[in-house]
């Protein structure tokens, strides 16, 4: 546990498998809030700790398979484990595809949901931390000044001083001394940190 | 059916008395006046007036009887000299009664494919409506019980806590009851609303049943690459009953065999439906597979509701089969078919002598 306690969103239509879920979310010492509908769930405010929804397929208004879909438009990140009082395989293939952690059919093995409820959460803690690293990154990054984020994106392509240099029109005295910078601001500890942190940068807006 | 009711019930024997009435007058004008006159030829106001209340063979029958009069009503006419004329006028007529039988009868045919066409249509309907039906109840009673194990497995999880939670143990078990109820009542309201609708009481004869169903699933069978064989006894007695639940029953065990013979990759395919006469003198239904089979240890458990062996099978049909045999008095049962596959029979009791 880093912190904060991971929070299970459940929603389901009926009361009473709601109340059930809860409970036994709650047994297991994990934090669980619970919704009617999409709607609920879509107008609370949630707490900025790891998550995961536990989501019944079949629900009044946007069914559980579309409201998946439109996640992504919302961009909400949370893994999806789904519930489902009458699912056949193709229903089950679609949520998969869509990057379901699972698809269980009620009433399901109680250790099951929650080994599914665990890799949701696992998934993302790992996707919150990337996250967190990039944004450092980006914080540091918007430190640097014009100069040194021009050198900072030479270096890391593979250039020697000496040609970066000649390109920028500048000393190769000078291009080391900012150099020198970007690796402190930075905080990195050898070129190849650099460049793995420059690539993050790049990457960080597609993975995130 | 409904159609003959309604006729029998607004012409119950003014139409047939008005009609043999016409025929006799047509009978004496034509004995009593002269041959020229083509008299004979309004014996096909009788052949349409027939239609009105008579089945295709008594139409046919009306018909040849007309023929037969105006034949008897010239050979008791014919000590007067026979003229051309006569001769020709008896011809147009014979011919006019015969047209017209020959176009009331296909009348009466294309009204009974009609009729039969809608009458399975609206069985059809009725299957659907059972499916969807069934669905919606097995959705609606899988809701609290899927309920009922979380809070189970919530409480044992709360018990084996260290130190137990006593208290969010006793909730769990206390929403599990409620939940339970909650389960039992749907199939309470489940229950009223079948004894809403009482059987209807017909006589029936099963193996027109029999037939009427093999007929509406024929292209299956065939698709299917199932030889069918139909063994029908004609000394089954009729039985009271409900046709439509009937038919869904034979339905059923059909769909059934035939799930069960496409799950085997080899050997021949063989449907055997016959019917008998039981020993307490009713009527017994057998349907019988070369499939899969059933294990002997599910023999009981088959006709349970929501028991199924089928990956996408709701555990209904044969479910249902049992209550509408058993609303019928009758009795229902499997056993193993040897070499392979199962026999399904179903009993009903003593009805009427055919």
């Amino acid at each position: 546990m880093s912190g904060t306690t991971p929070v299970v969103f459940v929603i389901d239509d009926s009361p009473s498998v709601r109340e059930a879920l809860d409970s036994l979310i709650r047994s297991v010492h994990l934090g669980v809030r619970t919704f009617g509908s999409t709607d609920e769930f879509l107008q609370s405010k949630r707490p900025d700790a790891p998550g995961c929804i536990v989501l019944d397929v079949r629900l009044p208004g946007l069914s559980g398979l579309d409201f998946q879909r439109e996640m992504v438009k919302s961009e909400i990140d949370l893994p999806v484990i789904f519930i489902t009082g009458h699912g056949d395989v193709p229903m089950s293939v679609r949520a998969l595809k869509a990057g379901a952690i699972e698809f269980l059919p009620k009433p399901f093995r109680d250790q099951d949901l929650l080994d599914a409820i665990h890799v949701g959460l696992e998934r993302d803690r790992a996707r919150r931390q990337r996250s967190a690293v990039v944004a450092a990154l980006r914080g540091q990054f918007d430190k640097l000044t014009s100069r040194e984020r021009q050198i900072m994106l030479k270096v890391t392509s593979g250039r020697p001083n000496k040609q970066i240099a000649a390109e920028l029109k500048l000393s190769e005295v000078t291009v080391k001394v900012h150099r020198r910078h970007v690796m402190r601001k930075m905080k990195a500890k050898s070129l190849a940190d650099l460049v793995r942190m420059a690539d993050k940068l790049s990457g960080g807006a597609e993975t995130a | 059916m409904k159609l003959q009711h309604l006729r029998a019930i607004t012409a119950p024997w003014l139409l047939p008395a008005a009609t043999a009435a016409l025929a006799a007058a047509i009978f004496i004008a034509d004995t009593v006046t002269d041959l020229e006159l083509a008299v004979p030829a309004f014996y096909t106001a009788v052949v349409l007036l027939s239609v009105r209340f008579c089945k295709k063979r008594e139409v046919i029958l009306v018909g040849l009887g007309s023929l037969g009069l105006t034949l008897l009503s010239d050979f008791l006419t014919s000590d007067t000299a026979t003229t051309q004329a006569g001769v020709i006028n008896t011809a147009i007529s014979l011919l006019a009664i015969t047209t017209t039988t020959y176009l009331a009868v296909r009348i009466e045919t294309e009204k009974e494919a009609a009729y039969e066409a809608r009458s399975q249509l609206a069985h059809v309907g009725r299957v659907t409506t059972l499916g969807e039906l069934t669905a919606s109840i097995a959705h609606e009673v899988n809701q609290p019980l899927a309920a009922t194990v979380i809070n189970g497995n919530a409480c044992l999880r709360w018990l084996a806590d260290d130190p137990p939670n006593l208290d969010e143990a006793r909730q769990a078990v206390a929403r599990l009851v409620k939940d339970a109820n909650r389960a039992s009542e749907i199939i309470a309201q489940v229950r009223a609303l079948t004894r809403g609708s009482p059987p209807q009481k017909d006589w029936l004869a099963i193996n027109d049943i029999i037939l009427a169903t093999v007929s509406l699933i024929e292209s299956e069978i065939l698709q299917n690459q199932v030889s069918l064989r139909t063994e029908l006894a004609d000394d089954v007695p009729l039985v009271q009953g409900d046709r439509v639940q009937l038919q869904q029953v034979i339905l059923n065990l059909i769909l059934n065999a035939l799930e069960a013979m496409s799950r085997v990759g080899e050997g021949p395919r063989v449907l055997t439906i016959s019917s008998a006469r039981n020993d307490a003198n009713g009527a017994l239904v057998t349907v019988r597979d070369t499939g899969v089979g059933v294990a002997p240890e599910n023999l009981d458990r088959i006709f349970n509701a929501f028991y199924t062996s089928k990956a996408d099978g709701m555990g209904m049909g044969l479910a249902i089969s049992r209550s509408i045999i058993e609303t019928h008095g009758g009795r229902i049962w499997a056993t193993p078919n040897s070499p392979r596959g199962a026999v399904f029979q179903f009993s009903l009791p003593v009805g009427m002598e055919p």
